[in-house]
């Protein structure tokens, strides 16, 4: 009869513990990183009564999690895409509100600027169309340096949030190995009973981390958590932890890389690829960057372009123009672990060859190498790097102080500071270079029916630009240029001389001559100024291709479509993850519905088996009742 | 599978996030008219807006330009119309005194006429622009460019010529030089001049001139040599006989392609040249009109000299007038190049305009169609959800 009772207790105790279970799960039904609990119950080993074998009661053999570590990987896994793409996204749609549909007003100032330019070819004396054209200057100049500046801005705001970021992966880290070693302590306390919340609050964290960046993990047979970031770096191992740190870049100090110690040695920023970190280290390097490069060579070739013309014409002085605008050279950054101590000036060689990238040069075994930064593939250049000889690559020419050590490095990026440092330079209205250089005439008594050009500016630099020359013919069918020389007159042909161009046409008699001289005086000459305005469409960039305002387009386009393939991809991946999450709810998950239901069976269940004990107890009152009547 | 009310709750949550998001994106399309507000959202077409409103901005441009230029040569033109008629006053002049019964009190008015007819011209030549340009001076637009002198005026422009640019690879001058309208004026017939000598005592006047065969004439220069009264004989520069003939009033004398027809009695030991023209300012045709009109003419000599002068006068008169009307015809068609330009370029701003509005511009149809369907998706969305919140086991217990 005892058996009844011990039965009915075991069962009591068991429905009590289960719906304990429930109820812990209907508490925890909105509880981050928990998991679902059930209780296992088997039935106690049976009395052996004789022949027959009558079962012993119930027995809770423990709680267990409702877990599945392949859902729980590939959450994680989705986790650390989407958290990188998130914080791409978050940055290409800034450039790309940035920049909008003119280039944050960049394609309006410029376009501004050469209509300037055209209002001073239609009235060169006029001081106020040449103000216009200074104030048109200073625009494009802080349309460039602003747009810079919200770029570097940026920047340092990705510097903060991968500093914050590395600090809350060592946090989080730490937490981890001190749960590994409660784990590891609290199982062994209870007898290798796993303690399911402390595990719920480990996966949590993991979880977690791998929103921040992409992790790998192991689990040892004592139960405890080994985490691994980039290429199997270890960040936790057993109760042992790394704490990463930010170093600056070993060639941009303004740049923070990830490091596993404080030695520049051991950056892993490369191996970081996803998560929120890998996501901001990816918008610097192929958003935020390139974007400053392309700008900057936009206002390379726009300032190369604008005073190369102001340098051919004349200003109102009767002067050869100076620049309009001047814009900071090429950047050239020794490592910061370079041995030796050359080094390294780098200029424009060719704007028409000059290229978005950055490179990394490097000196080793007595050989220079030169690769494209980004994707380190390999560049071709010539020379020997000395000045008489400069590497040339990509319309750079670099020129190394000495000979490097050997292993030296040197960051060269040809636009990178562009944008932000151009500025226009000249502020007296007078200093505009309308004018053409040079005025021909033929001389009143030349009797053949000839006729000289106006005359071209083909090389600004040649010091005797604007020194008197004289053409004469000799005969009617050859010249001589200021009494030297006897040259074959060509109808036509170009003359040149002095850094000018001109043609003569018609037929000249003996005796004709030509006077070519300074135009000095002529202020109402428009020559410059409409070759000025005329550069609005003249293609020079790649190599001869580009205008200013098609590169100014095409950067529009490009930001753009990196814009909205990233937004592709982070949507794209958000479907991904909702799919992971729901998959990894449908396995850990509360369902209330579900509980409610198991609620009502163990409590109908604990009714059962009290009414057994109840039964139980009539029986022997029974027994009891028949022995006394007796 | 098991669908957790947690899992249904963060899905409703990014639904609606999503729904919200592109609710509102529609509504800003609508309410800016631009089907995107940024590169991203259509990045070809943001580019190429970028470009065609460039092109726009530039055909603008282009306009601006050319209704300078059209300004510029609406006074030059004007200029040169008043020349014209200070010409053709001038020339009526130098008829009348050419009339020879004009006495020399006369005479000395109509000198006097002629020399305010010089300082017009002068001043018309210094003719200034809006902007206080000089027209005629070439590059040297802040210089004036005329000032008279003893022996017509002295030029200080330049031959430069300011270009406009009115489109694409289409430049026009926006004027003349002074020195091309005023001063490189051809002399006598513009291939040669004729001329009688100074020492000249018979009374034969040159009169109308001409090249009857281009071919012929060498350009070289010739003297029409009277030996006797009505014997000549050409001879070259170098002194060579060319031809010879006897002489009669008004009939031409031909050699080498021209022909010069003399009038009146020469005496022998007169001669004329025939050179080849060059070069002369009308300031310095005028100059000499007016020195001619004021020399005193009561012997037959100077009033054959007097009607020599004034004959060269009007050969220069016409050819200056001829460069005028030249000059004219050029800037006609400059103007007339404008218009078409003006016309061609409104055309094209307007295709320009609806390329960057079929672009940019917003689909209001589809984009209000849009609206409210994504209107329907939230509020079905919104109704759903409350609809399944209220499902739950526990109302039963």
């Amino acid at each position: 009869m005892s058996d009844v009772f011990g039965i009915s207790v075991s069962a009591l105790q068991a429905f009590q513990s289960a719906i304990s279970v429930t109820s812990n799960n209907i508490a925890n039904a909105n509880t981050p990183g928990y998991a679902r609990e059930s209780i296992d119950l088997t039935s106690a080993a049976p009395q052996a009564n004789g022949v027959l074998s009558v079962g012993n009661g119930v027995v809770v053999n423990g709680i267990s999690r409702t877990f599945s570590q392949a859902t729980a990987n590939q959450l994680n896994a989705s986790q650390s895409s989407l958290g990188q793409l998130t914080a791409l996204q978050s940055y290409s749609s800034q450039i790309d509100n940035l920049v909008g549909t003119t280039a944050g007003g960049l394609s309006t100032a410029v376009q501004g600027f050469y209509s300037a330019w055209s209002d001073v070819a239609n009235s060169p004396t006029s001081t106020a169309t040449r103000q216009a054209l200074l104030g048109k200057a200073q625009s494009v100049a802080s349309t460039f340096q602003s747009t810079s500046s919200q770029l570097d801005a940026l920047n340092t705001d990705i510097n903060s949030r991968i500093t914050s970021d590395v600090q809350q992966i060592n946090t989080l880290g730490a937490s981890i190995s001190t749960l590994n070693k409660q784990i590891i302590v609290s199982t062994a306390q209870s007898g290798g009973q796993v303690p399911n919340d402390l595990i719920d609050q480990r996966d949590q964290l993991v979880s977690n981390l791998s929103k921040l960046t992409g992790i790998t993990t192991t689990t040892d047979s004592n139960g405890s958590l080994n985490v691994f970031v980039g290429n199997g770096q270890p960040l936790v191992l057993q109760g042992n932890t790394t704490t990463l740190t930010t170093v600056p870049n070993q060639f941009d100090a303004s740049q923070l890389e990830v490091s596993t110690s404080t030695s520049s040695g051991n950056v892993i920023s490369s191996q970081i690829t996803s998560g929120d970190l890998g996501g901001l280290l990816a918008a610097r390097s192929q958003v935020v960057n390139p974007a400053k490069n392309q700008l900057g060579q936009i206002a390379t070739a726009f300032t190369e372009t604008v005073n190369s013309q102001q340098n051919a014409g004349l200003d109102l002085t009767g002067k050869l123009g100076t620049n309009l605008f001047s814009v900071g050279a090429p950047l050239a950054t020794a490592s910061s672990k370079n041995t030796g101590g050359a080094t390294a000036t780098v200029s424009v060689a060719s704007v028409g060859a000059l290229t978005a990238n950055d490179y990394v040069l490097s000196y080793k075994g007595g050989a220079y190498s030169l690769t494209n930064a980004a994707d380190g593939s390999a560049v071709s250049f010539s020379g020997s790097g000395t000045s008489a000889s400069p590497l040339t690559a990509d319309g750079l020419s670099i020129v190394l102080s000495a000979t490097p050590a050997s292993g030296d490095q040197f960051l060269i990026q040809p636009t990178a500071q562009a944008a932000g440092s151009i500025s226009s330079v000249i502020t007296d209205p007078s200093q505009i270079a309308a004018a053409g250089a040079v005025q021909t005439s033929p001389a009143s008594a030349n009797t053949g029916t000839s006729t000289i050009s106006s005359g071209t500016v083909v090389n600004a630099a040649n010091a005797n630009l604007l020194t008197t020359a004289t053409i004469q013919f000799t005969t009617p069918t050859t010249y001589s240029i200021n009494g030297a020389g006897s040259y074959t007159y060509a109808a036509g042909g170009n003359i040149t001389q002095n850094g000018w161009q001109v043609q003569i046409s018609g037929v000249p008699a003996a005796g004709d001559s030509f006077t070519v001289q300074s135009n000095a005086g002529a202020t109402g000459d428009n020559r410059n100024a409409l070759l000025g305005a005329s550069q609005q469409t003249l293609p020079v960039l790649g190599n001869g291709t580009i205008s200013v305002n098609g590169a100014v387009s095409a950067l529009v386009t490009g930001i753009g479509s990196q814009a909205q393939q990233i937004n592709t991809a982070q949507t794209a991946q958000t479907a991904v993850n909702s799919q992971a999450v729901s998959n990894q709810q449908s396995v850990s998950g509360v369902n209330l519905d579900e509980e409610a239901a198991k609620l009502l069976q163990w409590q109908q269940a604990y009714q059962a088996a009290a009414k057994a004990l109840q039964i139980g107890s009539s029986l022997f009152q029974s027994l009891l009742t028949a022995v006394q009547s007796a | 599978m098991r669908v957790t009310q947690n899992l249904n709750q963060t899905q409703f949550l990014t639904a609606l996030n999503t729904l919200e998001s592109n609710l509102s994106q529609t509504q800003n399309q609508v309410a800016t008219n631009l089907s995107f507000t940024t590169p991203s959202q259509n990045p070809v077409a943001a580019g190429a807006v970028n470009n065609y409103n460039q092109a726009l901005a530039q055909s603008k441009q282009y306009d601006t330009n050319a209704n300078s230029a059209q300004t510029r040569l609406g006074t030059e033109d004007s200029a040169l119309s008043q020349v014209q008629s200070a010409l053709q006053s001038l020339r009526d002049l130098a008829l009348q005194a050419n009339s020879g019964t004009v006495s020399s009190q006369n005479r000395s008015s109509i000198a006097a006429q002629a020399t305010q007819i010089q300082s017009s011209l002068v001043s018309l030549a210094n003719a200034q622009d809006g902007n206080g340009e000089y027209i005629f001076g070439g590059y040297s637009t802040q210089t004036q460019p005329f000032a008279l002198n003893a022996t017509g005026a002295s030029y200080s422009g330049d031959l430069g010529q300011r270009q406009v640019q009115i489109a694409a690879g289409q430049s026009i001058p926006d004027g003349d030089s002074g020195a091309t309208v005023f001063n490189q004026i051809k002399t006598g017939n513009g291939t040669f001049t004729a001329t009688a000598g100074v020492a000249n005592t018979g009374s034969g006047v040159v009169g109308a001139n001409s090249v009857s065969n281009a071919a012929a004439y060498d350009g070289g220069t010739y003297a029409i040599n009277f030996t006797a009264a009505n014997t000549y004989e050409v001879r070259d520069s170098s002194n060579v006989l060319v031809t010879s003939g006897s002489y009669t009033d008004g009939q031409a004398i031909s050699f080498r392609g021209v022909q010069v027809t003399l009038s009146g009695q020469p005496a022998t030991g007169d001669t004329f040249s025939v050179a080849p023209s060059t070069n002369q300012s009308i300031f310095t045709t005028v100059q000499n009109l007016v020195t001619a009109l004021q020399a005193s003419s009561s012997t037959v000599g100077a009033n054959t000299q007097l009607s020599n002068s004034v004959n060269v006068a009007l050969n220069n008169i016409d050819q200056a007038l001829n460069q005028t009307s030249n000059v004219r015809a050029d800037i006609g068609g400059r103007l007339n190049a404008i218009t078409t330009q003006l016309s061609v370029s409104s055309s094209q701003q307007i295709q320009l305009q609806s390329s960057i509005s079929s672009l940019q511009s917003l689909d209001y149809a589809s984009a209000t169609t849009k609206l409210s369907e994504e209107n329907v998706t939230l509020s079905a969305a919104m109704q759903a959800y409350t609809l399944t919140q209220n499902l739950s086991l526990f109302k039963y217990l």
